[in-house]
């Protein structure tokens, strides 16, 4: 090979202990096992340095500082002030929006006022982070079964058509409506999902492209949805659909006058967490799933219908996907509209990611939801306070999932001791 | 691991599917087109109803030796006509099971998109312009089915090569603002050319690098390396393109026509006289059908793609054609972004919207064969065209059916419902050497 060894090929750490004493410090090697933590706060690192990198390639102000000071050979430390305080800014920005402002904080405690204010950035990010948990958890259980779901997107965005129909043109008592509102988001991703599953079960046809190709169609259905049905509000040319009655909405946990958007529906994601860890932990059908990604051939070998399973994930991480893409509607806008989750609104890609952050273990995907939609939320009040915009958020994510999808890559930047085989996804092409 | 191969291989024989069986599903499916075209656009136009289509492009003053005079049909009568040679085509293979099924299929489909034009620009009609320029429709499919030419060709490369190109799409990005952006300052297309053939090159690099080197799931990688890109042209966007618009001021090339060529009536104007970039692409599937099948280094590919070890067992290194193909994958990729931001002009995030997965659908549609990805990427030009052209002229269809054609098509060739593909062995699945 052209390139370097792998680190699992290299010379061990103990062939060469004065080489590596000299690179890296002794307390450095001595606490630098590859556990999966480990790798994932290091990949965060790399992404908010780049992310930091970016901010000042970019940034007028900085770079106009920069060229003065080389052409006048000074006030170098004026210039890395100012380079230090705009990436710190945007940062300090991005935190104080995302989780706590301490300022207000502060004040609130002094004063016992302003509590809205003060949470805020909390209540924003748990309301994002509840349809991301829930359609992550979807898509890490098709993958511990060997299955790779990339139309989350689609199938949420069905099971948000299908619920906003229910919420929207049948009127019932709350305590109906509402089961009924997510239960027909359920059933609408559980129908998207099942496409693919029927198609790679009895033709084999490989659910990477099918779930793919799928995602663009169901964004064509939505359109036609809201423009050409019953759905769309009445009285409208736009691609709008008509609002959700109030006994089908997951109303605010603080009720509607606190301007906190944080909803019920973090109970339903919480509910889901629970689902998800009985179910692959105790179930029958969990352990048959995760059986089947292990060895495909030794489940076959002991009776599990591989077609059923194919079905059945695709019944579990389709439905998951659909609850998630309800909940984003009843949670927050009570209606869905033609960007509902298409481009970068869509929560499929990002489910994939988080999955794939938070080990497909939904204790992990909880966490990895957090960071992503803090980040999210963050960025928007980065865009807001300094003016960068908001897809820096998206670039650092994108940056922390390249990292942490090739662990070896980590390990050999950092020089840790080899534990490539932490956690390394199944590979999955669509030619095998 | 090949023990293993084996026994998998006897315990689960290969599906054979009966072709003649097939064969009945496409005459039947040809059949239904052909009904719908008499149903919705014979039957679905007023008696009395005419269309007319031009085919002088409305742009040109090629002073060509001759003209051809505009058409006027009888709208209802012809669309009839054409649904019933659709239908007789389709009973003609529902019977006879012919081997060129496919070929009857694709002529249903020619018959169609001509009867939908002729439906939609009928008068009295719903359409406030009373004729439609057939040339025009024409040269606006292909300036969208080259650039899905140039993203299927990449995604043929690196699939070749056993490495999964989803991001075609991210290619596409960085080649169009690195293209829009260089042309803008220098007001050269070779160089904003040469640019992007660079970004997309790297953006290859980056997968190649993740995918053969550190062994990362390529489909993973493929969809960040979409985000990050075009989440990097959107931040771009804004932080430079928008203070800056002198950066992005949306230069188009002028077209070459080729003497003598170009007079033809419709082929001229459509094939031979166009932008360089449409040249280069015709040259570029020639160079690439030729290269992966008659020359060594296409060999080697395609071996590295089918069977890695055997490859390597015969001194290929697999690697090292892994990353230079996958490279010149995105090469091909960036290429065609800076094409695409020479039809469109000016730059703006999101722009490409999603080409980049039509183009990977043409590739697995045309059964990772240039050849196929050439006639699929037109087919899904023509569909991609149709949708915007019929969306300006306030044609009453829904036209998100037609969206969802390339995709519904590729998911069908996929399933085996028509025509089967098969992707070359070992697509997406790293090589670790022992």
């Amino acid at each position: 090979m052209s390139e370097r060894p792998s680190p699992s090929n290299a010379p061990a750490l103990g062939d060469a202990p004065e080489a590596r004493a000299r690179l890296v410090p002794r307390w450095w090697a001595r606490y630098s096992s590859t556990s999966p933590i480990t790798l994932t706060v290091l990949a965060l690192v790399l992404g908010v340095v780049i992310g930091a990198f970016i901010i000042m390639l970019t940034s007028a102000p900085v770079l106009n500082s920069w060229r003065h000071s080389f052409h006048h050979f000074g006030s170098f430390a004026g210039t890395l002030k100012l380079t230090f305080d705009t990436v710190a800014a945007a940062y300090r920005a991005m935190v104080t929006g995302s989780i706590l402002d301490p300022t207000l904080f502060f004040h609130s405690l002094s004063t016992g006022n302003g509590w809205d204010q003060t949470l805020t950035p909390i209540s924003e990010t748990l309301t994002y982070a509840t349809p991301l948990v829930i359609a992550s958890i979807g898509v890490g259980i098709a993958f511990q079964t060997g299955i790779f779901n990339i139309g989350a997107n689609g199938q949420a965005i069905l099971g948000a058509i299908a619920g906003t129909a229910v919420a929207s043109m049948i009127h019932l008592p709350m305590f109906l409506h509402l089961p009924f509102t997510l239960v027909a988001g359920i059933i609408g991703g559980a129908v998207c999902g099942m496409v693919p599953g029927v198609l790679k079960a009895y033709t084999g046809a490989h659910e990477v492209i099918v779930t793919l190709m799928f995602n663009y169609v169901v964004n064509a259905i939505l359109i036609y949805a809201l423009t050409s049905t019953a759905l769309q509000l009445p009285g409208q040319s736009n691609d709008i659909s008509r609002n959700f009655d109030s006994t089908a909405t997951l109303n605010p946990l603080f009720g509607t006058k606190s301007g906190l958007r944080v909803s019920y529906g973090i109970f339903v994601a919480a509910a889901v967490v629970v689902f998800a860890v009985w179910f692959l932990k105790r179930s029958s059908l969990g352990f048959d799933f995760r059986i089947t990604g292990a060895n495909p051939n030794a489940a076959r070998a002991s009776g599990i219908n591989p077609k059923t399973i194919v079905l059945a994930v695709f019944l579990v991480s389709g439905g998951l996907s659909g609850l998630a893409g309800i909940v984003q509607a009843a949670s927050t806008t009570h209606y869905i509209d033609g960007g509902f989750l298409v481009g970068s609104a869509g929560i499929g890609f990002t489910a994939i990611t988080i999955a794939l952050l938070g080990r497909l273990q939904p204790i992990g995907i909880v966490w990895g939801s957090l960071l992503f939609a803090a980040l999210g939320v963050g960025g928007r009040a980065m865009q807001a306070a300094t003016g960068i915009p908001l897809d820096l958020a998206t670039i650092i994510q994108s940056v922390v999932v390249l990292f942490v999808a090739s662990p070896v890559l980590i390990t050999e930047i950092f020089r840790l001791r080899s534990g490539a085989e932490s956690f390394q996804l199944a590979n999955k092409g669509w030619g095998s | 691991m090949t023990t293993l191969d084996t026994t998998v291989v006897v315990a689960e024989p290969p599906r054979v599917r009966a072709p003649v069986g097939r064969r009945r599903v496409i005459g039947a499916l040809t059949i239904v087109l052909g009904l719908f075209v008499m149903l919705a656009f014979g039957l679905g136009s007023v008696a009395g109803a005419h269309s007319q289509f031009t085919f002088t492009p409305v742009n040109t003053s090629s002073g060509a030796p001759w003209n051809l005079a505009p058409l006027t049909v009888l709208t209802r009568w012809w669309n009839l006509g054409l649904g019933l040679v659709t239908v007789a085509l389709g009973v003609e293979t529902w019977v006879r099971r012919p081997a060129g099924a496919l070929v009857r299929f694709g002529v249903g489909g020619v018959l169609f998109f001509i009867a939908l034009l002729l439906w939609a620009c009928r008068e009295p009609g719903p359409s406030p312009v009373s004729s439609l320029n057939f040339t025009s429709v024409l040269i606006g499919s292909l300036s969208i089915a080259m650039v899905l030419i140039y993203g299927s060709l990449s995604g043929v490369l690196c699939e070749r090569s056993g490495v999964v190109n989803i991001a075609i799409e991210g290619q596409f990005i960085g080649g169009a603002l690195a293209g829009a952006m260089v042309d803008s300052v220098t007001n050269s297309f070779w160089l904003a050319a040469l640019v992007g053939i660079l970004v997309g090159a790297l953006v290859g690099w980056l997968l190649a690098l993740l995918a053969v080197r550190y062994l990362a799931d390529q489909i993973i990688i493929g969809v960040v390396l979409v985000t990050l890109m075009s989440s990097v042209s959107s931040y771009l966007n804004i932080q430079v393109l928008a203070p800056y618009p002198n950066l992005n001021v949306g230069n188009q090339p002028s077209n070459v026509a080729i003497p003598l060529l170009s007079k033809i009536p419709i082929v001229g104007p459509v094939l031979f006289n166009e932008t360089m970039f449409f040249y280069v692409a015709v040259l570029l599937v020639a160079l690439i059908s030729f290269g992966l099948f008659r020359t060594r280094w296409g060999l080697r590919v395609r071996s590295v793609g089918e069977h890695p070890k055997a490859a390597e067992s015969v001194g290929i290194n697999v690697a090292r054609v892994r990353y230079s193909t996958v490279m010149l994958g995105g090469a091909v990729a960036g290429l065609g972004g800076v094409a695409f931001i020479a039809v469109q002009g000016q730059f703006q995030p999101g722009i490409t919207s999603g080409l980049g997965y039509i183009a990977l659908a043409a590739m697995i549609f045309g059964k990772w064969k240039p050849s196929g990805a050439v006639v699929a990427s037109i087919l899904f030009g023509v569909s991609a065209y149709l949708v915007d052209a019929l969306q300006n002229e306030n044609v009453p269809i829904p036209t998100e059916f037609m969206t969802m054609f390339p995709y519904l098509v590729t998911i069908a060739v996929v399933a085996g419902l028509i025509g089967r593909v098969r992707p070359p062995a070992n697509d997406g699945v790293p090589y670790k050497r022992d």
